[in-house]
């Protein structure tokens, strides 16, 4: 609406000075009128421009016959003593000399009562290099009539400076001004970032449909409108329905400019504007801006259902408010955004004194307080070690993982220290989000990692879902203007609509900070967490260590009665009288049994040992890995005993090679021994992952996996016996059958191919041979 | 004539009997001396034994200051640099073995529960210190 497109028609008035009378009804674009030089003045005063060197009069508005008793014809090149006398005359020319009259008219003096006249105030400002001289009626009648307006201003500013928070400053304000003005509703009315505006406080006669909550898009107020609000304190319309009295002549006779109406309080208001407040059936105005920081924050805006006055008195209290009203909002708003953020950083503290309590991040989403509690969303969630934690509305899993996905690609998240993403129309950035605009029109997303994919996401819905419509804009009577229905209550709802649709309230600074705040916090936390861990893992490798000295030691400290054992019944053996029958035998026996007991010492050190050491992974040929196993268990291997195939090449594994030299030594001595027939044959190979082929038995997870096996024509395992034939120092057979064993030599295998995070298993018929299975999926899993 | 003292670090009576039944059957004439503990070693090191022993046989688990210490302190003695030290342990732990290289070790064993092998590896021992290996005078 600000800009004016190179397209737009020539305007109605051509070159020459516009009038509201003669060309307002005419405008297509409320933001092309020059309501600065509206050639007309509201006809309930009159006003005179004057020539700064000599003071005489070179316009006057049409309507002074009736406030002056003179035509206006009769009165320009007048001298304005002519109207004022020569006292007035001589007071106007010692104020243009003393002060300063460009920013705003001053009361000058009022000029008494005349037959058939009433006393008028007049004020004086310049501008543009003529003097404005404005005459309106002195109303001494009203509410306030003898009131002492110094100290109700004085109260009233009292009471302001009490208020915390914005909107209770502005009820503050609504009520004063309806105390001052005692209009039927005042209002003030907040522009938000994008120009819309809300009715954040009110004050109106009890009879009155409350408006507070409602929106209105920037349209209602022209782009012009606001210019002028900026340099002035006060805007009257004691009657809107009221006509429209133009300046004779039109232009300025020794420039030919039109007459700069900014800070004339008699300004003719626009059509558009009168026509607006008739729509709503309002018939007089008061309007004050409040600023902040130089920019137009809001209005106080009045509404009175019938036309009135403004007296002069009145007028300047409200101005005074008005002032007081921009210098004290800012300390409001401080101290409103000072207790945000002390809550803001309370709750965030206690989440995190929380979480840190629980060890987990379950707390900034399952409790009271929550993510939600802090900043206002609708929902948050938090992806942190590969899972959403969410509260609130939010999108589901696969569109958060979407959005998760897109908000990685923006740079923002890139920054070191601000990684922080927000928007208010999301779906306008991200087309993945449209259809989202209940939940996710507005997100504010920080990165907790980059490389964990860690993020913090609150979202907010559309300002549609968010608007209170306190008062119903439809019970107001939308009266069709000369123009039709433009700009009435139910028009500018559609027109607000239309303009917040997939868009959501702004984020705030503070909020953005707060986010950021609590990110690091979380870091610190989830920093916390992994030193925990590391200490928990420290004192696991401690144990470990411990329990490695133990088992040697206890090892070693059964070895020596073993050993003495074993050394005396040598001896016995060796002396003459032992030598032969049933003694011989005995002896034998202990001795073996001591071996026996020896390399079961063994096999449980090992295995203590296996689940324990560090793999050490690297990409490993396999078929060299089988080639340095088969000469680990050559001894065994008699070379017309046993035949060996390797039907295709092994491929390459992830792996640790020693370890799963172990594995295949450890089954091929398993083959080779529990043999039916002189000769074994055995097969070692493999299934590629995405091979097509039987996998007998395997477990579900290794499905897309390599499988590697070793094959044999041996004696077979009775079904009854696969899961048995794993367990520690369980054996099948007897003894000493077989060429004997403790049987640890297959739990090692398993514990082996388990700490590569694989599986084993096996598929085998008696008598007719075993296949044993293991997957090497090159991550160490848990060992079970 | 004699050779020069074995010293036996040892606390178990049948292990040390095996190590004399070793050298008896490979009929050494070195004198066997025993410690039954590592600061025994140390003591007769510093004593009687001083400049003549010719091979140290060091077990590990010895009660009090055990053959990690003895070990450490003997190889921390210039006088003693030459000693050829071998270790004969029930220990199979690889950090045991890394640890005796480390200070110092000249060999390590591991005692078999076989009384056959165990008289075997000792008299390896002794035919190698004892017998291949040319020592300082």
């Amino acid at each position: 609406m600000n800009s004016r497109a190179t397209a737009d028609p020539p305007l109605p008035w051509g070159t020459g000075p516009y009038s509201i009378k003669r060309h307002g009804t005419t405008l297509t674009s409320c933001d092309s009128e020059p309501v600065q030089t509206p050639g007309c003045i509201q006809a309930h005063g009159a006003l005179l421009v004057l020539r700064l060197s000599d003071l005489r009069i070179l316009q006057a508005s049409e309507n002074t016959l009736q406030h002056l008793g003179e035509a206006a014809e009769q009165l320009l090149g007048q001298p304005v003593g002519h109207v004022v006398g020569s006292t007035g005359e001589a007071r106007l020319r010692e104020m243009l000399a003393h002060e300063a009259l460009e920013r705003g008219p001053a009361y000058a003096f009022t000029l008494p009562a005349r037959s058939g006249a009433l006393p008028l105030d007049v004020s004086l400002h310049t501008s543009g290099g003529v003097a404005v001289l404005e005459f309106e009626s002195t109303v001494r009648a009203g509410q306030h009539s003898g009131s002492d307006f110094f100290l109700l201003v004085k109260s009233a500013v009292g009471r302001l400076q009490a208020a915390a928070s914005v909107r209770g400053f502005c009820q503050q304000v609504t009520e004063e001004v309806r105390a001052i003005t005692g209009l039927d509703r005042v209002m003030v009315y907040r522009f938000h970032p994008d120009h819309h505006g809300e009715v954040i406080a009110e004050s109106r006669r009890d009879t009155l449909a409350p408006w507070l909550g409602l929106h209105y898009p920037a349209a209602d107020i022209p782009q012009p409108a606001r210019e002028i609000f900026k340099r002035i304190w006060i805007r009257p319309l004691p009657d809107a329905a009221g006509p429209l009295v133009e300046m004779l002549p039109l232009a300025n006779p020794d420039n030919g400019h039109a007459l700069d109406m900014t800070h004339c309080a008699l300004r003719g208001a626009s059509v558009m504007y009168t026509e607006y407040l008739a729509n709503m059936g309002v018939a007089a105005s008061l309007t004050m801006p409040i600023m902040l920081d130089g920019e137009l924050w809001g209005l106080i805006a009045c509404h009175h259902y019938a036309a009135t006055q403004f007296p002069y008195q009145v007028r300047a209290a409200c101005e005074l408010l008005a002032q007081v009203a921009s210098l004290q909002l800012k300390s409001a708003e401080q101290a409103e955004q000072l207790s945000y953020r002390l809550r803001l950083e309370e709750v965030h503290q206690q989440l995190v004194a929380r979480s840190a309590r629980e060890g987990d991040l379950l707390a900034l989403t399952a409790h009271q307080p929550s993510l939600l509690d802090a900043i206002d969303a609708g929902g948050a969630a938090l992806y942190h070690l590969d899972r959403w934690w969410c509260v609130g509305r939010v999108p589901d899993v696969t569109q958060l993982d979407e959005l998760a996905a897109w908000l990685y690609g923006r740079p923002e998240l890139e920054s070191a220290t601000r990684p922080v993403f927000v928007t208010d129309a999301l779906a306008r950035a991200c087309p993945a989000a449209e259809g989202l605009e209940d939940i996710a029109s507005g997100v504010l997303a920080v990165a907790l990692s980059r490389q964990r994919r860690g993020l913090m996401i609150w979202f907010r819905p559309q300002t549609l879902q968010t608007v209170k419509w306190a008062g119903n804009p439809h019970d107001e009577p939308a009266v069709p203007g000369p123009q039709g229905l433009r700009l009435s209550p139910r028009a500018s709802f559609e027109i607000f609509v239309e303009s917040v649709r997939g868009q959501s309230p702004p984020w705030a600074g503070i909020e953005i900070d707060a986010a950021l705040r609590l990110r690091l916090l979380v870091l610190e936390l989830v920093i916390t967490r992994a030193e925990r861990l590391a200490d928990l893992n420290a004192d696991l490798t401690r144990s470990n260590d411990e329990l490695d000295a133990f088992a040697y030691v206890a090892s070693h400290d059964l070895k020596e009665p073993l050993r003495g054992i074993h050394r005396y019944a040598h001896q016995l053996l060796e002396s003459a009288e032992a030598v032969d029958g049933d003694n011989r035998r005995r002896i034998e026996n202990m001795m073996r049994l001591t071996v026996r007991m020896d390399s079961l010492l063994d096999s449980l050190l090992h295995f203590s040992r296996v689940g324990r050491m560090e793999l050490e992974l690297e990409d490993a040929d396999l078929n060299a890995v089988l080639e340095e196993a088969l000469e680990m268990i050559g001894a065994q291997r008699p070379e017309s005993r046993c035949s060996i195939e390797i039907p295709r090449p092994l491929p390459n594994a992830r792996c640790d090679p020693v370890r799963v030299r172990e594995i295949y030594s450890n089954l091929l001595a398993n083959s080779i021994k529990y043999k039916q027939q002189a000769d074994v044959r055995i097969e070692v190979g493999y299934l590629a992952a995405d091979e097509a082929a039987a996998r007998p038995n395997a477990p579900p997870e290794t499905a897309g996996q390599a499988i590697f096996y070793v094959k044999d024509d041996g004696i077979g395992i009775a079904q009854r016996h696969h899961e048995q034939v794993f367990r520690m120092f369980k054996r099948m057979h007897g003894r000493d059958d077989y060429g004997g064993g403790v049987g640890a030599g297959l739990t090692i295998v398993q514990k082996l191919v388990q700490r590569h995070g694989g599986r084993v298993w096996l598929d085998s018929s008696l008598g007719v041979g075993t296949t044993f299975f293991f997957t090497l999926p090159g991550m160490p899993g848990e060992a079970r | 004539m004699p050779g020069r003292p074995i010293l036996v670090v040892e606390d178990s009576d049948e292990d040390f009997q095996t190590v004399q039944d070793a050298a008896r059957r490979a009929q050494l004439p070195h004198p066997i001396v025993r410690a039954s503990s590592g600061s025994d070693c140390l003591r007769q090191l510093h004593g009687d034994l001083r400049g003549r022993l010719g091979l140290v046989l060091l077990d590990l688990n010895t009660p009090g200051d055990d053959g990690r210490e003895a070990l450490r302190e003997i190889r921390s003695d210039d006088r003693f640099k030459a000693l050829p030290l071998v270790v004969l342990t029930a220990s199979a732990n690889p950090r045991d073995l890394q640890f005796c290289y480390a200070h110092g070790a000249n060999a390590y064993h591991v005692k078999p529960v076989d009384h056959a092998l165990h008289l075997q590896v000792l008299q390896q021992i002794f035919a190698y210190w004892l017998g291949s290996v040319v020592l300082p005078a």
